[in-house]
């Protein structure tokens, strides 16, 4: 005979077990039964986050999505070849932003809404400049007569990082311009046990995407307006030499000598140890800096948007990645992988995503009780960036740009070379790209060196 | 009937094959019998080779999913030409084979001799020593990268605990090509080490002992018996590491990425930014060819060099 207090756990066991499997099926959205599907995903800050909302989806929908985690390194030529084959091993793909020009172009990806002609992005998922969308005419990324291609699962922008202690004692005000930046960190600075202010010197993507948010801010541009065809370079005028001069300024002054090698890895390390009162670094890192196993500074970082330029502008440049099906998929894979993303992008979804230290694409996120939260004030910077946060480089030659810039802002930066001379050499480059590929180009006039 | 060979017609259609189809089969037999090799490797050398060689003369586009091809040699020779990073990628690439293999072959030899004459312990020494080549390039990228961490780094907290200055390892366009040769010749002496190694094992015991006796010094012996016994596995180490050390790309990647500048771009990570990061293929398979030329050239070089040397011996 079972004893009577064996009985009583059993029945208390499958209650709660019963409680348990009801709130799982309780989904945010009813996407039905769905094949399997693979995601294809970077090993990024932000996949710890996604990871946890994706077990959700699989505990709520019974449906199961395989994850092939990547390294950054490595995402693009298995998307490359995965696009490029008969069959996509693939259903859903999260390209970095950069390079979803090459796929859109090269006419590799499903348009969503071919997938599903009712598929609509909700209204409250922020646009991130169009580029989930691709105009095939205009060759850009724009929801004016362009397709839906894409949308975002995490969405990174800069931020301005203070230490609020640090500034407090010092009875400094949070900088609002990047003159206020300069003076905070020329004071603050004291190597090596302080650093004023540390962003990315390293060449390539790092110096690139940094110091274009300062050019935003300074009113200056790499091509006049390629939307409109326009692929005259403008990285040479006298706002982009003014921007350049004080990032390396604000480098050279008040990071550390290694500034020219600065990748982001450095950068966080310098923040998270506590070695930097000022930091420019994305949105993504900020759950790091809040976790007392990797920071030593919890709770002493808050952050601003990008500050403004000598006109009061103020400029970011937008990070994000984008989630695209490939062609080469089957219908039914398609249509599951749309399912998933369906249910990705409501609300309760994108909520439970930043609470697990994602950032979620949705205004009403950002607007809900959670930003009372202390571990989400980093939300209001978030969203004020996002007003003026835009993209760049969204042409075929993007790539190619990025390295023209990154190598020359760093020689600029190291002084191998004036930041005139860096500026004039980049923008003869880039034009030099743009007439071989017969785009209506031409340059300003070089600066004086 | 015999024939002026003194054969009977029996025999010599005993002697005779068959038929005209098996005849030819048998005659030519032995080449047909190459056809599966020269088939393997027209599949695997010659075919992908060929393509890279009229890659080298295309562009090349993905256009509504599919490629397309135009034919543009004079393009990529333009591009060829007018690649400012290529420069410096060359300078730096024959800086850090000359210098990297130089080292590596000194310390190795040097190595190998020591460990063995050691009287005993040698194989856990040969053991200990070739553990670097073990270790994943990877690995050794983020290890060396983290070590040489200006505020971080085991070397500058060294220095500054001596009351040194800290040194800007890899930030500095002076010293960060040295730093990444550093890092290649602590991976690699342990593999010429052990190709020297064997060799010096194989030396015959009795030719030393016969040294010692006529008097040489431990120096002498070393000098005019031991080194000149080595030199065929010196070539062939050197050949390898020379080798390898112009397809250097892992560490470099990971430890600078060609930075600052163009302080520490070598030519096969100039080589996989345009293929990978610019998807220039037609450009990169230029590149390539270009690279495999100046390999060749080397190797053509070095087997010239070392035949004079193994005449010399």
């Amino acid at each position: 005979m079972i004893p009577r207090n064996w009985v009583v756990g059993i029945v208390a066991a499958a209650t709660v077990a019963f409680a348990m499997s009801a709130f799982a099926q309780k989904a945010f959205l009813d996407v039905g039964k769905q094949p399997d599907i693979t995601i294809l995903i970077g090993s990024t800050p932000w996949y710890p986050a996604y990871e946890k909302v994706v077990g959700l989806y699989e505990q709520q929908t019974g449906n199961h999505i395989k994850l092939d985690v990547t390294p950054f390194g490595n995402i693009l030529e298995k998307a490359r070849n995965a696009a490029r084959s008969g069959q996509s091993p693939y259903d859903l793909m999260m390209l970095d932003t950069q390079w979803t020009i090459e796929f859109y172009e090269g006419g590799f990806l499903s348009p969503l809404t071919d997938i599903d002609p009712s598929f609509a992005m909700p209204k409250e998922v922020l646009t991130y400049g169009d580029s989930g969308y691709w105009n095939v005419q205009k060759r850009w990324r724009t929801a004016n007569g362009g397709k839906l291609m894409a949308y975002t699962p995490l969405g990174n922008v800069q931020l301005l990082y203070y230490r609020s202690d640090v500034l407090k004692q010092a009875a400094i005000a949070p900088p609002k311009t990047w003159n206020d930046v300069m003076a905070a960190c020329t004071k603050l600075a004291k190597p090596p046990s302080m650093y004023g202010f540390v962003a990315r010197g390293e060449k390539g993507n790092g110096i690139r995407y940094d110091w274009q948010s300062l050019m935003l801010a300074e009113g200056a541009n790499v091509v006049k307006d390629p939307e409109a065809g326009d692929y005259t370079v403008t990285i040479n005028s006298p706002q982009a030499k003014a921007a350049l001069d004080l990032y390396i300024n604000l480098l050279k002054r008040c990071g550390p000598p290694n500034y020219g090698s600065l990748g982001q890895g450095d950068v966080i390390q310098l923040l998270a140890t506590g070695k930097s009162a000022l930091g420019d670094v994305v949105t993504a890192a900020f759950a790091g800096f809040e976790d007392s196993n990797k920071s030593a500074v919890v709770g002493k970082l808050e952050t601003e948007p990008l500050p403004a330029g000598a006109g009061g502008a103020h400029g970011a440049v937008i990070g994000n990645w984008n989630a695209v099906v490939p062609k080469n998929t089957s219908d039914a894979q398609k249509k599951a992988a749309l399912a998933y993303s369906r249910w990705f992008l409501t609300y309760d979804a994108q909520r439970a995503f930043a609470e697990a230290g994602g950032i979620p694409n949705r205004s009403d996120v950002y607007t809900s009780d959670l930003v009372k939260n202390p571990k989400y004030r980093w939300m209001p910077a978030y969203l004020e960036t996002m007003k003026f946060a835009r993209q760049e480089l969204g042409y075929a030659e993007g790539a190619q740009v990025e390295q023209i810039l990154g190598l020359r802002l760093n020689q600029a930066l190291i002084g191998e070379m004036s930041s005139a001379k860096a500026l004039n050499t980049a923008a003869r480059e880039i034009e030099a790209l743009f007439k071989k590929n017969d785009r209506h180009t031409g340059m300003l006039p070089a600066l004086a060196e | 009937m015999r024939d002026a060979a003194g054969l009977t017609s029996a025999s010599r259609a005993q002697r005779q094959p068959r038929g005209g189809i098996g005849a030819a089969i048998n005659a030519s037999f032995r080449y047909w019998s190459l056809l599966p090799a020269i088939l393997i490797f027209a599949a695997l050398t010659l075919y992908p080779l060929l393509n890279l060689m009229r890659m080298s003369v295309s562009t090349i586009d993905f256009v509504r999913g599919a490629e397309v091809w135009t034919f543009t040699p004079l393009r990529n020779l333009e591009s060829l030409a007018s690649d400012d990073v290529l420069r410096p990628a060359v300078v730096n690439t024959v800086v850090f084979v000359a210098v990297s293999v130089a080292f590596e072959m000194v310390l190795g030899v040097a190595l190998a001799i020591a460990v063995a004459g050691l009287p005993r312990a040698k194989r856990i020494v040969r053991t200990l020593a070739i553990l670097p080549i073990l270790v994943p390039p990877v690995a050794i990228g983020s290890m060396w990268k983290l070590m040489y961490n200006y505020d971080f780094g085991i070397f500058n907290q060294a220095l500054v605990a001596v009351g040194l200055m800290p040194v800007n390892w890899l930030g500095s366009t002076s010293i960060a090509l040295a730093s990444v040769i550093v890092v290649d010749i602590w991976h690699w002496v342990p593999f010429v080490f052990l190709i020297l190694f064997a060799a010096v094992e194989g030396i015959p015991p009795d030719l030393i002992e016969a040294a010692h006796v006529d008097g040489a010094s431990r120096w002498q012996t070393t000098r005019l018996v031991t080194l000149p016994l080595l030199r065929p596995a010196i070539v062939v180490a050197f050949l390898f590491r020379a080798i390898l050390a112009f397809k250097v790309f892992d560490e470099v990647f990971l430890l600078t990425a060609g930075g600052p500048g163009t302080s520490t771009e070598l030519v096969n990570l100039h080589l996989y930014k345009v293929f990978f990061e610019q998807n220039r293929l037609g450009y990169g398979a230029l590149l390539s060819l270009a690279v495999i030329g100046a390999i060749v050239a080397f190797l053509l070089v070095s087997r010239r060099a070392a035949l004079a040397i193994g005449r010399k011996s």
